[in-house]
């Protein structure tokens, strides 16, 4: 059932923008540094010895910002389409359990948000080598500043889902994604416990991995009661 | 008889307010079942919790002789169905539409063009969606329900939205669905003209309660006339018909003698005037079954 499920949520996210998004969160964060390394690419080069190390760093200033908004826009445009013509009743009513229709939303949510990482990996990659940064490529940094923060943003893709899909009112999930752009963009100056700031990997044990578990682990139980909540609810 | 649907006590409360209370619903196979009550009834709200989209507060529901709470899916996949105001993809066309529905029940390609030549939408099969006029929304949706080839379909006031022609066209083919494919129809209408064109077996609902549920031709039995006299002395005039062992109502100084042959007719009118009544009018009085239901959701309301 779950198959099915996909083709069909992939079939209905055509023409709605979503994967003009998709692409377009990568290459914006890119587009910063160009234009930071554009203007002032003798200036940065003198600030580390480092320069791959540093043009990493910049890169991910960027990045929990993106991804963050990134949810929020998508898990809005995703259940904007069940939402707009009250869909949600009409998809119910086929042989599908509630658990299937919330599993395939947050997987494709999932598979798009992954295809923005590998997107941002290899932009980040190919600007790199074309400022002639000189010394090794550090492939694992570039993995983990590319996949990282996908995986510590997942409490806040569960936390959307659920708001988005459960509300009548859209304005309930868009004021809580505002407010989360609001917590990830001033992340460096609050507590670990928030899961907005987790993004930007940064903890008191300075280990990106532990944001990257803790994500998991939060994402998950997040993900399970925003599904059993979904689910226990009459549709709308 | 085999019931298709059957519920049993079925109730649904939103906080204080009983939307549907101890719904007994019966559908036999074959029939088309007009579900038919005036707007807020609770006609919805008990096809929702058919569906399995709403829980009801208590109650069963029996589908096909299955608990609908166990083998939801597996009843699901039998059922067809199109719930309140036609839901859609507007940026997806009509085909589109469909093969995202198709996806999930699992049928062959081909099924798409069939069920669009069915409801005559086959030109704009390559059209948005957006672009569509509410009747062809409503095509699009019965279509819909049809894809599964189902063998129950529940349709919510199917007809809204639709021009005189297409309602006729609906029609016809909701008449033919039960000779032609098998399937039973559960239709819901707060329009009884609707009902009375299509139906063969009534159910009219108020406040969230059942008050009657029959053949359509058993409805058809309220409607019969009632032979209506204006006298003189109505009142003495009523007890005379009495005392003459005749069934007769007195309203507002008129003698009411419901469904009575003409002999009687006859034999009451000689009777007034040997007893030296003077017999003004005597006039037929018909009843709709418009006034029917007026009437049975008026009792409700007064009771």
């Amino acid at each position: 059932m779950m198959g099915k499920l996909l083709s069909a949520e992939f079939m209905k996210i055509k023409r709605k923008g979503i994967w003009f998004l998709t692409v377009l969160g990568p290459i914006g964060v890119v587009a910063m540094q160009m234009v930071n390394y554009g203007v002032r690419k003798e200036y940065l080069f003198r600030q580390n010895d480092d320069r791959w190390g540093y043009y990493l760093d910049n890169i991910h200033s960027f990045t929990p910002l993106a991804i963050v908004l990134g949810i929020v826009i998508l898990t809005s445009f995703m259940s904007s389409i069940e939402n707009e013509t009250n869909a949600w009743k009409q998809l119910m009513a086929l042989p599908v359990s509630k658990m299937g229709v919330y599993l395939s939303k947050f997987t494709v949510l999932s598979v798009l948000l992954l295809i923005s990482s590998v997107l941002l990996l290899l932009f980040t990659l190919a600007f790199g080598i074309s400022l002639d940064l000189g010394g090794e490529i550090p492939y694992a940094g570039l993995l983990k500043y590319s996949f990282y923060p996908f995986f510590a943003a997942l409490p806040v893709l569960a936390l959307q889902l659920w708001a988005a899909a459960v509300s009548v009112n859209q304005g309930v999930p868009i004021t809580l994604g505002i407010l989360g752009v609001i917590l990830t963009y001033a992340g460096y100056a609050l507590p670990d416990w928030l899961i907005w700031k987790w993004p930007l990997l940064m903890n008191d044990w300075e280990e990106p991995l532990i944001n990257v578990l803790l994500g998991g682990g939060a994402g998950l139980i997040l993900y399970a009661a925003g599904m059993i909540d979904f689910v226990r609810r009459d549709v709308k | 008889m085999e019931y298709i649907v059957r519920t049993e006590n079925l109730s649904k409360h939103f906080g204080q307010e009983k939307a549907v209370s101890g719904l007994e619903m019966k559908i036999p196979k074959g029939e088309i079942y007009g579900f038919l009550g005036p707007n807020g009834a609770g006609k919805t709200t008990t096809i929702r919790m058919l569906l399995g989209l709403m829980k009801p507060t208590s109650g069963r529901i029996e589908i096909f002789q299955n608990d609908l709470k166990k083998e939801r899916l597996n009843i699901l996949k039998r059922v067809g169905s199109l719930v309140e105001s036609p839901s859609y993809y507007p940026h997806l066309t009509a085909k589109e539409n469909l093969e995202a529905m198709r996806k999930i029940v699992g049928m062959p390609k081909q099924r798409i063009n069939e069920v669009l030549e069915i409801v005559r939408l086959t030109a704009a099969g390559d059209k948005k969606v957006k672009g569509f006029s509410l009747g062809m929304k409503q095509r699009l949706g019965i279509a819909a329900s049809l894809l599964n080839n189902p063998e129950l379909l529940i349709l919510d006031e199917p007809t809204n939205g639709l021009d005189p022609s297409g309602i006729i066209e609906i029609r016809n083919l909701i008449k033919s669905l039960p000779s032609e494919c098998g399937m039973t129809v559960l239709i819901s209408s707060h329009l009884l003209s609707e009902i009375d064109q299509m139906a063969t077996t009534v159910g009219i609902v108020t406040k969230g309660k059942m008050i009657f549920q029959d053949s359509i031709e058993a409805m058809r039995m309220f409607a019969q006339q009632s032979v209506l006299l204006k006298v003189s002395e109505s009142d003495k005039a009523w007890r005379a018909l009495l005392g003459r062992g005749m069934k007769a109502g007195l309203d507002n100084g008129i003698i009411s003698l419901p469904q009575q042959s003409d002999e009687n007719v006859a034999e009451a009118v000689r009777g007034l005037v040997e007893d030296g009544f003077s017999v003004y009018r005597v006039e037929e009085e018909k009843r709709s079954l418009e006034d029917i239901f007026l009437q049975m959701t008026r009792e409700e309301q007064a009771g």
